[in-house]
């Protein structure tokens, strides 16, 4: 578990998703990563039912990682989150009268993940009811679990194959209270990815894109 | 009575009270004195019911005694005659009377005895024929009272010996009861309905194989009360299930590669008897057969079902009772259950015969010790107890999910390896230890010339061991001892470590060792060479492990050395190689050549002193058991006397 950092990468013109994703891969390759299997990533929305008021409805979004296989991640946005058991999605199914899957909804991420040295990348293709919407990149320093200690360096790393693309330090490690120095959580993993699947919903669908 | 001095006899009436205690200063105290129904009950306690009453009593004594006692009657059951007191010392007159009489009797019988004056004792003549009884009636009589003294004994003797015989019968024949009793002490046993039913399975130890593993106890009764009860009677029988019977081992043997598959999976000879404890019973040993069985087939099922999940590079194969897999290439594994029900005879030929101590014990008993730990591990603190949601496993992974391990931390808590993994890991360890024995056993044997030692080590894990070779020369073991390599023999690479530092891996290819200790030897030579030039004193010029000269050795380096004799004016070059053996030249001082090219240039006489041309010397025809000597034998030859 060390410092992660999630970003999307915008497709490039007159590419489509697939082609951006596999300059990636090529560009990483040169680098010298190893292709160490694949990952996922989804996220689910419920929505909280029984509100007496007009108010919108809080959003709980329950997210999977591959990387954690066993767990399971319940967050509200901008809120609090809590990391449980597997067995939390079949308890999401008893709640079905509190909270209601909200089934168009359901976002993923798959892609390869690649190992180098200390870093392991995880590109992948967003895709929402299966049609690819955007990509997202997942860089993660193993060696560190502090981010104010590693930005700099995982900020080198990501500009040598991403270029004009690399994102800036997440807004998850500066907004929290005690600052940069407080070692990382999964919860800001999920979080980073949490903005980047909603930036991707409010996204218009791409063109062309279709069904991959 | 009369006549002699009169007696006088004072008589005091006894002491009213008992005095219960003299105090200090003298004053008695008395026992308060007995209340009416005490006094009676004291008196009759003393009374002689087996005597008679007094006899000559008179009759109206009698009758107011009887009328004395009718009223007396409320207080005493009607068992005692009081006597009435018409004098109370009536009867103290009388029994002294009586005593007195005697006394005199006793006297006069005594002084009679005694003096002999006026009476004298005489034997009373015995009248034959007054006093003779028939001695038919003698006998008779002595007849009857022998019988009847015979038949008491004989009573008596007859109930000690039912007794005895009672006792025998009861060891011998011992209560079904009791037999349950020593059952239940060692088996599992429980009661449902009517029948008693036992556990033989390791379900309590920690087993998840699905078998049942019941026994039913039933009692004996085919017993012939005519016949002598046999000797293994036993009045319990247990009955196991039919698929646990006869005995079963599991037999892991290496082999050559067989060339067919055609005859897998037959079923193995048996072979073992089981050994009969002597004491123990006939259901101890059915269920301790039958409990062997059932573990030997929860291996083999673990085992095979291990082969057929895990993935590995060369596929295990599973065949009826066999299981087959590829440690080394050329080199078959198998791990077969063999389960004879000691029934049938049949099945007896056997390709395994020519190979009768093929079967690996350790790694049969590896197994079974394997399968018990993971018996222990389901039942260790750390797995149970475990909440009802949670899988089965180790309790660090139930907050895997919580706490959001990732797949490293998850793998490091999990069980990695199988028993399959595990067994033949231990099988190529053993096998690779038993071949890199064979080799250095076999250079040892077939060289002679440098001697390999090996020092094995007591202390060996399953997955390694080591052994310490030592490269010497018989003779000179403390002068050359610089080749010292120790094996680190691991599951599938042998780790070699020289004494000068260097490691080097070697692959489980026996000619690979086989290559380095030959070139390991020739280096010796050399290096013995150095050492000795040390202790004669000559100098050494030059030295090279690997020279880079002369003809290429297709195992290892040839090593080359030049030394140099003390006065300088000979010089010694060796050059030993693994295959091309050993080459060794003296070079001689110019004024010994016997052809000295003539130069112009140098023609000063001094220069005849420096060395010139070499020659080389015919080893074969030197004396001399081994290098080493030979070597010393040679610097001594060049170094001249002083």
């Amino acid at each position: 578990m060390g410092v992660t950092c999630v970003c999307q990468v915008p497709v490039s013109e007159g590419k489509s998703v697939q082609q951006t994703v596999d300059i990636l891969h090529k560009k990483l390759e040169q680098l010298g990563a190893v292709k160490q299997g694949n990952f996922w990533v989804d996220c689910e929305t419920y929505h909280a039912t029984g509100n007496a008021t007009g108010q919108p409805s809080k959003l709980l979004y329950v997210m999977h990682n591959s990387e954690t296989p066993l767990s399971c991640m319940a967050l509200f946005e901008g809120g609090p989150g809590l990391s449980a058991d597997a067995n939390f999605d079949v308890l999401m199914v008893k709640l079905k009268s509190h909270f209601q899957n909200a089934k168009g909804h359901k976002v993923e991420s798959r892609g390869v993940r690649y190992r180098y040295c200390d870093f392991l990348v995880k590109i992948g293709t967003v895709a929402m009811s299966s049609s690819a919407r955007g990509i997202s990149v997942e860089v993660e320093y193993c060696a560190c679990v502090i981010p104010g200690d590693c930005w700099n360096l995982m900020k080198e790393f990501m500009q040598s194959f991403l270029g004009s693309n690399t994102p800036e330090l997440p807004t998850v490690f500066t907004s929290k209270a005690e600052g940069l120095s407080v070692p990382v959580d999964c919860m800001d993993t999920m979080s980073q990815y949490l903005e980047l699947f909603g930036r991707v919903r409010k996204q218009q669908v791409l063109p062309g894109s279709g069904v991959r | 009575m009369s006549g002699a001095p009169a007696v006088r006899v004072s008589i005091e009436s006894s002491c009213e009270r008992q005095v219960q205690e003299v105090s200090l200063d003298g004053l008695e105290t008395y026992a308060p004195p007995l209340s009416m129904s005490q006094n009676l009950a004291k008196l009759a306690q003393r009374i002689d019911f087996g005597q008679s009453s007094d006899e000559d009593e008179d009759g109206p004594e009698r009758d107011s005694r009887e009328q004395w006692s009718k009223p007396e009657a409320e207080e005493d059951e009607g068992m005692v005659k009081f006597q009435p007191s018409l004098w109370p010392w009536d009867s103290v007159r009388n029994n002294l009377r009586s005593s007195l009489t005697e006394m005199c009797v006793l006297h006069d019988v005594l002084s009679v005895l005694k003096d002999k004056k006026y009476m004298t004792l005489d034997p009373v003549s015995q009248d034959p024929s007054v006093g003779k009884t028939p001695q038919v009636f003698q006998l008779l009589s002595k007849k009857k009272s022998l019988a009847t003294a015979a038949q008491l004994l004989l009573r008596g003797a007859e109930k000690l010996t039912k007794s005895v015989v009672e006792n025998q019968e009861q060891r011998r024949q011992r209560d079904f009861n009791s037999e349950l009793l020593r059952l239940r002490s060692q088996w599992k046993l429980r009661k449902v309905g009517d029948k008693i039913l036992g556990d033989l399975s390791y379900r309590s130890a920690g087993s998840m194989f699905p078998h049942h593993g019941t026994f039913e106890v039933i009692k004996n009764t085919d017993l012939d009360l005519d016949k002598k009860i046999p000797d293994d009677y036993c009045p319990l029988n247990v009955q196991i299930p039919s698929e646990l019977e006869g005995s079963a081992y599991i037999k892991v043997s290496i082999q050559k590669q067989s060339p067919d598959i055609g005859d897998l999976g037959t079923v193995n000879l048996f072979r073992r008897q089981a050994k009969a404890k002597p004491g123990s019973q006939m259901w101890h040993l059915k269920l301790e057969a039958a409990q062997n069985v059932l573990l030997c087939k929860e291996i083999f099922a673990q085992l095979s079902r291990e082969a057929v999940q895990i993935k590995s590079q060369i596929p295990h194969i599973v065949v009826k009772n066999q299981i087959i897999s590829q440690p080394f290439p050329g080199l078959q594994l198998s791990i077969s259950l063999c389960h004879s029900t000691g029934e049938k005879k049949n099945q007896r030929a056997s390709p395994d015969k020519s190979k009768p101590d093929d079967h690996l014990y350790v790694l049969e008993h590896n197994l079974h010790q394997l399968i018990r730990e993971f018996h222990k591990q389901t039942l260790s603190s750390v797995v149970m107890p475990h909440p009802a949601s949670a899988p089965f496993s180790h309790k660090r992974l139930r907050m895997a999910g919580p706490m959001a391990y990732d797949k490293a931390e998850i793998s490091s808590l999990q069980q990695s390896e199988g028993l399959l993994e595990k067994i033949i890991k231990q099988a190529k360890h053993i096998f690779l230890r038993s071949r890199t024995a064979r080799t250095i056993d076999s250079l040892a044997s077939r060289i002679e010339d440098p001697q390999i030692q090996a020092h094995w080590s007591n202390i060996n894990d399953v997955y390694e061991s080591s052994v310490k070779v030592l490269i010497t020369s018989q003779g000179y073991e403390q002068i050359c001892k610089s080749i010292q390599l120790q094996l680190n023999i691991g599951v599938e690479q042998i780790r070699v470590v020289h004494r000068d530092g260097r490691v080097i891996t070697l692959s489980h290819q026996e000619q690979e060792l086989q290559d380095f200790l030959l070139s390991q030897m020739s280096q010796h030579q050399v290096h013995a060479v150095q050492q000795l030039a040390k202790v004669m004193g000559w100098h050494v010029l030059s030295f090279s492990n690997h020279v880079g000269l002369g003809p290429i050795e297709s195992i290892g380096n040839a090593s080359a050395i030049t030394v140099a004799s003390p006065n300088g004016e000979y010089a010694i070059s060796v050059r030993n190689g693994p295959e091309s053996g050993c080459k060794v030249l003296v070079q001689f001082p110019r004024s010994q050549a016997k052809e000295l090219p003539k130069s112009d240039v140098v023609q000063d006489g001094k220069w005849t002193h420096l060395r010139g041309p070499y020659k080389e010397v015919h080893w074969g025809r030197m004396e001399g058991r081994n290098f080493v000597y030979k070597m010393e034998l040679l610097m001594a030859a060049l170094t001249p006397c002083p």
